[in-house]
């Protein structure tokens, strides 16, 4: 697979006032020295969002973040570190939400957690993180700028990142939930938004009549 | 002073140079790669702008009121046992809204780059706003809405999610109608709404005049709303009754003659005409379009007014009412006429102030809707005059706190004079509506509710939506002082509460004026701002949300379950023991 390179189309807020009279024609990104043209990703609904990245999981397998890993997919996203589940952890719940999901986990559910600290986060320390809680998913680092990257494409900003995210690029819906809701709630959306027979608009009806 | 376009210009050369918003000075070369972000750095300003479109254009669209259905034409009926005192407020009028998938022209040029004939939207009855819910106080109304959108992988909208559930903002209305963020229809189901048109406490005191109806559904409303799942509801009552020339002295005679909708060519039937505000970004096929990973806020870079791009509208020479929603998902404006005149504020949160207040400009932030009398006789025909939105916002977490000027300013509509078609027998009285007294004496207990943004959660009091966990439990019968604090230094939150209007006892210490020395239900907090109210909680029970109405960051879960309990009762009772029906 070869790295796609797309201009893209964009204005620069610092530059051009939010009116809708001055709509003015979009500059080039390249036009401008705050912008640099990304390597973007091709492909699912949402691929124009995500940069084209590779990652790393904890066995030492390599991907395009985008492409291989959430193009076609319904995906959980999840964010946190060695360190970060020191201080915040989230993987003991979303472990509840693995078994949940268990049938369908790597068959049509793919969970991911992409480490907010990969500069210290190697596949090997990430492995023994996952397996201290059984966590069979994916746990994604990479270099840094890369990480870095995918973060900023999720807009998590900080080491510590309680949302996850859910989302099926066959149909390119989204949302998020808090990683320590409770975890039906988590396997809930995660069903809401599956298409087809694993397709539930809720896991338990708390619909009031 | 420097003014907006020096504060820009600074900042542009800051972030070409120096990028210090990555935390300091660094190398231009790893700058340069820190900037790489799919678009640039991605923020509501660096998506790409909405194709340039023409202003002031296109015919204001106004909805048209409901139109009644025979209650016999309801298959199955209606069922008495989904709903809460059924019996005490019978309906006497019914309407059926199908909710659908569709075409909309939110403007010819947009209309013209896309295939379909019209911009894709999500549409009750084929239209965006649905048809106005016009309604009188003693007169319930019944309103089955079927969801007949797509299923969401075949949907054309490509953002939101095919289930709805409408919440009427801010009637006094049981849980199970009142838009409950689970209480939602999938494609292929109805849901019924049973609105008691009850004045809360049986007080004519209470009564609000100015609400819409909006999606509610939770982890969308913001997609679900910015898709077009939105429209307007007027309530008349004893005092305000919609008709100017009312010979019942005790009416207020406002503008308004009972007339609703309009023509094509943006001609109003009537002079109580409701506007509703919402920021759209287009993309270059004409399409809405939405970053749903943008958790701070959506803005869109061109104003709708009625889903229509800056639209124009046909005016006499004479006195209108206008209620004015801001739509969301999360701007706030700053409303103005161009030529700065100024106007008569006579309604907050569709609640009448006991005297109007004079303006020359408007704030409103997310779910807030200000009732303005403007008097168009100061004109003569032919003359036009704009209004504007002066607030700027950069991002999706509040103002910037800079006003815009000169070419900066975004148009909203314009109001195009004509000859008056008859006398103006409408008014303007000096004293509206008295408001219900406040007795603290009959507080039981006091809440705050702390608004706050953590690793990137939204929270209050430090939660998120839940919906098995009931914050609060207030029992009928009852009020209490509920604190609303932003313990953010730089985002707005536009706190609304279901069921009840609340009454501003303090603002950051301060006891209220103006404007605020009302009824409201959007208590829009700016940084670091603190808000005591008094609620009373009365006639229903089950549950109902508090949440922030930037629809962001209660898709983020910045939202919290509370439920009134039965008045006499010991626990929580939520089991109204009911058949499912659907």
């Amino acid at each position: 697979m070869k790295k796609s390179r797309r201009t893209f189309i964009a204005s620069a807020a610092a530059t051009l006032p939010l009116a809708a009279t001055a709509a003015v024609a979009p500059k080039s990104v390249e036009d401008n020295p705050a912008f640099k043209t990304c390597p973007r990703a091709k492909g699912g609904k949402n691929a124009e969002r995500f940069p084209q990245t590779i990652v790393q999981d904890q066995h030492g397998r390599k991907a395009w973040f985008y492409e291989e890993l959430i193009s076609d997919k319904l995906v959980l996203v999840s964010f946190t570190s060695v360190k970060g589940e020191q201080y915040y952890p989230i993987l003991s719940n979303l472990v509840k939400v693995q078994k949940m999901l268990e049938d369908r986990l790597g068959k049509d559910v793919f969970m991911y957690t992409v480490t907010t600290d990969p500069h210290r986060d190697t596949p090997e320390s990430l492995k023994t993180l996952a397996d201290k809680y059984g966590a069979k998913w994916q746990f994604l680092t990479g270099e840094p700028e890369s990480i870095r990257e995918i973060l900023a494409s999720f807009n998590a900003r900080g080491s510590l990142h309680a949302l996850s995210w859910i989302g099926n690029e066959k149909h390119g819906r989204w949302l998020n939930k808090p990683s320590r809701l409770h975890p039906l709630y988590i396997a809930e959306a995660v069903a809401r938004l599956s298409t087809g027979k694993h397709h539930k608009p809720f896991l338990v009806d708390m619909r009031s009549v | 002073m420097p003014n907006r376009r020096d504060v820009l210009k600074a900042g542009a050369t800051a972030v070409a140079t120096t990028p210090a918003i990555f935390g300091g000075a660094v190398v231009p070369g790893l700058a340069h790669a820190q900037l790489c972000r799919p678009e640039g750095i991605r923020s509501p300003g660096t998506e790409p702008d909405s194709p340039p479109v023409s202003v002031y254009t296109q015919a204001l669209y106004i909805p048209p009121a409901m139109a009644e259905v025979d209650p016999g034409d309801l298959s199955p009926p209606p069922d008495p046992n989904r709903h809460q005192r059924y019996e005490d407020f019978p309906p006497q009028k019914h309407y059926v809204q199908h909710i659908t998938e569709g075409f909309w022209n939110y403007h010819d040029d947009y209309t013209a780059m896309n295939p379909n004939g019209g911009s894709p939207a999500w549409m009750f009855n084929g239209a965006t706003p649905g048809e106005t819910m016009v309604a009188r106080y003693g007169e319930p109304v019944f309103v089955r809405r079927y969801n007949d959108l797509p299923l969401a992988e075949n949907a054309q909208i490509p953002f939101g999610y095919p289930a709805t559930t409408l919440h009427l903002h801010n009637a006094h209305t049981a849980s199970e109608s009142d838009g409950y963020p689970m209480d939602f229809a999938m494609p292929g189901e109805f849901w019924d709404h049973h609105y008691a048109m009850m004045l809360a406490r049986n007080d004519p005191r209470e009564a609000l005049g100015s609400l819409w109806y909006h999606d509610h559904m939770i982890d969308f409303t913001a997609t679900n709303v910015y898709a077009g799942l939105s429209a307007m509801a007027i309530f008349y009552d004893d005092l305000d009754t919609g008709d100017e020339n009312d010979l019942n002295p005790d009416a207020l005679r406002l503008p308004g003659n009972l007339q609703h909708g309009g023509d094509d060519a943006g001609n109003a039937n009537g002079y109580d005409i409701p506007l509703i505000l919402h920021d759209v970004r287009f993309t270059q096929e004409g399409h809405p379009t939405y970053n749903v990973f943008d958790t701070d806020g959506h803005l869109g870079d061109v104003i709708t007014v009625n889903r229509k791009v800056t639209p124009f509208l046909n005016v006499e020479a004479r006195k209108y009412r206008f209620r004015i929603y801001d739509g969301g998902p999360s701007r706030l404006y700053e409303l103005m006429l161009s030529d700065k005149s100024s106007f008569h504020v006579i309604a907050t949160d569709g609640n009448l102030l006991e005297h109007p207040v004079v303006a020359t400009s408007i704030v409103i932030g997310p779910a807030n809707r200000h009732d303005v009398i403007i008097d168009f006789s100061n004109y003569s025909a032919g003359q036009t005059v704009n209004l504007e939105n002066v607030m700027e916002q950069i991002n999706g977490q509040g103002p910037s706190g800079r006003r815009l000027e000169g070419a900066d300013v975004m148009p909203v509509m314009q109001f195009r004079v004509k000859q008056p078609s008859g006398p103006d027998y409408s008014r303007v009285p000096d004293f509206l509506r008295e408001l219900p007294p406040i007795n603290l004496d009959e507080v039981v207990a006091e809440r705050e509710w702390v608004f706050d943004h953590d690793m990137g959660l939204w929270t209050v009091n430090g939660e998120f939506m839940d919906p098995t966990v009931v914050s609060a439990a207030p029992r009928q019968g009852t009020a209490e002082i509920w604190t609303f604090r932003n313990a953010g230094s730089s985002w707005a939150h536009p706190v609304h509460v279901h069921f009840e209007e609340f009454q501003v006892l303090e603002w950051n210490g301060k006891p209220p004026t103006g404007v605020l020395r009302s009824r409201k239900d959007v208590a829009v907090l700016g940084p670091n701002d603190t808000a005591k109210v008094f609620y009373r909680f009365d006639d229903f029970h089950g549950s109902y949300v508090i949440h922030c109405h930037n629809n962001v960051h209660e898709d983020n879960a910045m939202m919290l379950r509370w439920d009134i309990v039965p008045r006499g009762g010991n626990d929580h009772d939520d089991d109204r023991g009911r058949g499912r029906g659907r």
